[in-house]
């Protein structure tokens, strides 16, 4: 347990760094500042709308994979490019042990940046309506996203120098083009996935008004959780496996 | 009683056969050696193969054919067995963001160290960094890191280590150091490898050497026995005399002698036998009533016997 603690805690640090922290942490308010300055005095049913709109339009297709993007992406990259990788390969710990601490650090630091992007826009509209049910839906909507991210960025990382640019191609040409003009893809779109977790666990009002932003495949928290289960095991595994048959230096 | 000197009695490393390459190059063509205790110098030009080769040791590159067995297992498949090695890569391998207290004790948590703290700074003391451990590795010097990278291996107290380049940085100071430390690690009964390129280094360090050139094992155990078994080239050897051409002119006459050569007033002569030749030429000097004041060979220094192997190939 030690090890894994050890190795996950290094993670962390490793890719939130301070001033990642403060400009990424900046990053993730943007939903809420853009909806605080634009649905002021707003009927409930309009500043729903406007609500799902930053959630739908700039939270879950933008904010949460480009912050699970760089994240992921650097919690393995890093160590390779930097060489660092032998020091941790080089131990006496099972090479799972390794990909998976890696993974659930990336999940952290992801999930807490998202996380915290979620909970500053439910607070703001919550603060607009009255209205507090958002917070944890949107949270955990932003957290299953992220583990999905995670799920795919961070082997994205180990093998290419290119990761982010590969990432981004990946949300903004299939995820938010392929996929959102063929919905029978949607459980391959890890922010879809969160968008169900949230459309899941919200009040009933929320799922008719998000139907046509491709969920129509997804049943909701349990089908987003199912998949996002599916998704962190299986990156696991391909970690461990690639860390067990690659050359590592 | 083993009589291929690429291989010791007791290994604890064992090559057996191995090759390695990378598309079209190869890197490490048809190796086999061992290592066992004390230190052994891995010695060959940059892109001899030292790196990949100490690469494969470790179990970071799998060879593309042959076996390696550590302790008598591939490390791979088997990663217990590095609980008893550590390893000083030539790369940067540190984390800036920590300090070397934090690096030194994240190697020792990592490899199942009972008490991290207290190992961490018995390690930070071995290299004498002690003053500079709370400092973070990003204002390090190169010199600094590789001491730090050093204490990192030693954490664990390991019955092998596995050093590439590990003065690369140093000032003379710390090599001094460093190089007393491996010494030490080597007389202990650990198996010490490092791999150079800088021939004085090797020469002070280590016990034995392993030389690679284009990927091929060139030359394998002591510098003198390397030497000897040159038999395609002659040795040479400066004698220093106050009639150096008429000893010359005599030498000529020995069988064991295949020339000579004046220069600066300095008598060069190439034998192949130089035990032979120790014993003739104070007798041949003797009988013309020259004095000999130097008796010296000229190339048995490893830089003399590298200088050869590299050029052989």
């Amino acid at each position: 347990m030690k090890p894994a603690l050890a190795i996950t805690t290094a993670t962390v640090r490793q890719i939130l760094g301070l001033r990642r922290a403060i400009i990424f942490g900046l990053a993730a308010l943007a939903p809420a500042l853009v909806f605080l300055l634009t649905s002021q005095a707003l009927a409930d049913e309009a500043a729903l709308n406007r609500f799902l709109g930053m959630a739908v339009r700039l939270y879950f297709p933008l904010l949460v994979p480009i912050v699970a993007l760089i994240m992921s992406a650097s919690a393995l990259g890093d160590e390779r490019r930097d060489g660092t990788l032998s020091f941790l390969v080089l131990r006496p710990i099972p090479r799972s042990v390794i990909s998976a601490s890696k993974y659930v650090g990336a999940v952290l630091v992801a999930g807490v940046l998202n996380g915290f992007g979620a909970a500053a826009l439910g607070i703001v509209y919550g603060i607009d309506t009255g209205s507090w049910g958002m917070v944890l839906p949107l949270v955990v909507g932003g957290l299953v996203a992220s583990i999905v991210y995670a799920a795919l960025f961070v082997p994205l990382g180990f093998f290419t120098d290119r990761a982010v640019l590969v990432g981004l191609a990946f949300v903004l040409i299939f995820e938010n083009g392929v996929v959102s003009a063929l919905s029978g893809l949607s459980s391959l779109s890890p922010w879809r996935l969160g968008l169900s977790a949230f459309s899941g666990l919200a009040n009933g009002d929320v799922a008719p008004l998000l139907a046509d932003d491709g969920l129509a495949n997804l049943s909701g928290l349990g089908a987003a959780l199912s998949w996002s289960i599916v998704f962190a095991v299986a990156s696991v595994m391909a970690i461990t496996l690639v860390l067990r048959r690659r050359d590592l230096a | 009683m083993t009589t291929n000197p690429a291989l010791v009695e007791s290994p604890t490393v064992e090559v057996d056969d191995v090759s390695k390459w990378f598309g079209q190059k190869v890197a490490v063509s048809n190796v086999t050696c061992s290592f066992g205790p004390g230190v052994t110098g891995l010695l060959g030009p940059n892109g001899a193969g030292k790196t990949t080769t100490l690469r494969m040791l470790t179990g970071l590159i799998r060879p593309s054919q042959g076996a390696i067995r550590v302790l008598g297992v591939w490390p791979r498949t088997s990663p217990s067995v590095y609980a008893s090695v550590g390893l000083v890569p030539e790369e940067a391998a540190v984390y800036p963001a920590m300090t070397a207290r934090e690096y030194v004790r994240y190697a020792a948590t990592l490899s199942g160290v009972d008490d991290a703290a207290e190992a961490t700074d018995r390690a930070i003391d071995t290299v004498a960094l002690d003053d500079a451990a709370d400092r973070k590795l990003a204002g390090y010097s190169k010199g600094m890191r590789q001491r730090a990278k050093v204490a990192a291996a030693l954490v664990t107290d390991p019955q092998m280590l596995f050093l590439d380049e590990p003065l690369n940085g140093t000032d003379p100071v710390q090599r001094l150091h460093l190089i007393n430390l491996f010494r030490r690690l080597g007389g202990e009964g650990r198996t010490i490898i490092v791999s150079s390129h800088i021939l004085d280094e090797v020469d002070r360090m280590s016990d034995r050497v392993i030389a690679i050139v284009d990927g091929r094992l060139a030359a394998a155990g002591d510098v003198a026995a390397i030497r000897g078994a040159m038999s395609d080239i002659p040795y040479r050897v400066r004698v220093e005399t106050d009639r150096e051409r008429i000893l010359a002119a005599r030498l000529l006459e020995e069988s064991l002698v295949h020339g000579v050569s004046v220069d600066d007033g300095v008598l060069h002569v190439e034998t192949d036998d130089l035990a032979a030749l120790g014993r003739r030429v104070p007798a041949v000097a003797r009988d013309v009533g020259a004095r000999i004041t130097s008796f010296r060979p000229e190339d048995a220094s490893l830089e003399s016997v590298f200088r050869y192997l590299v050029r052989r190939r």
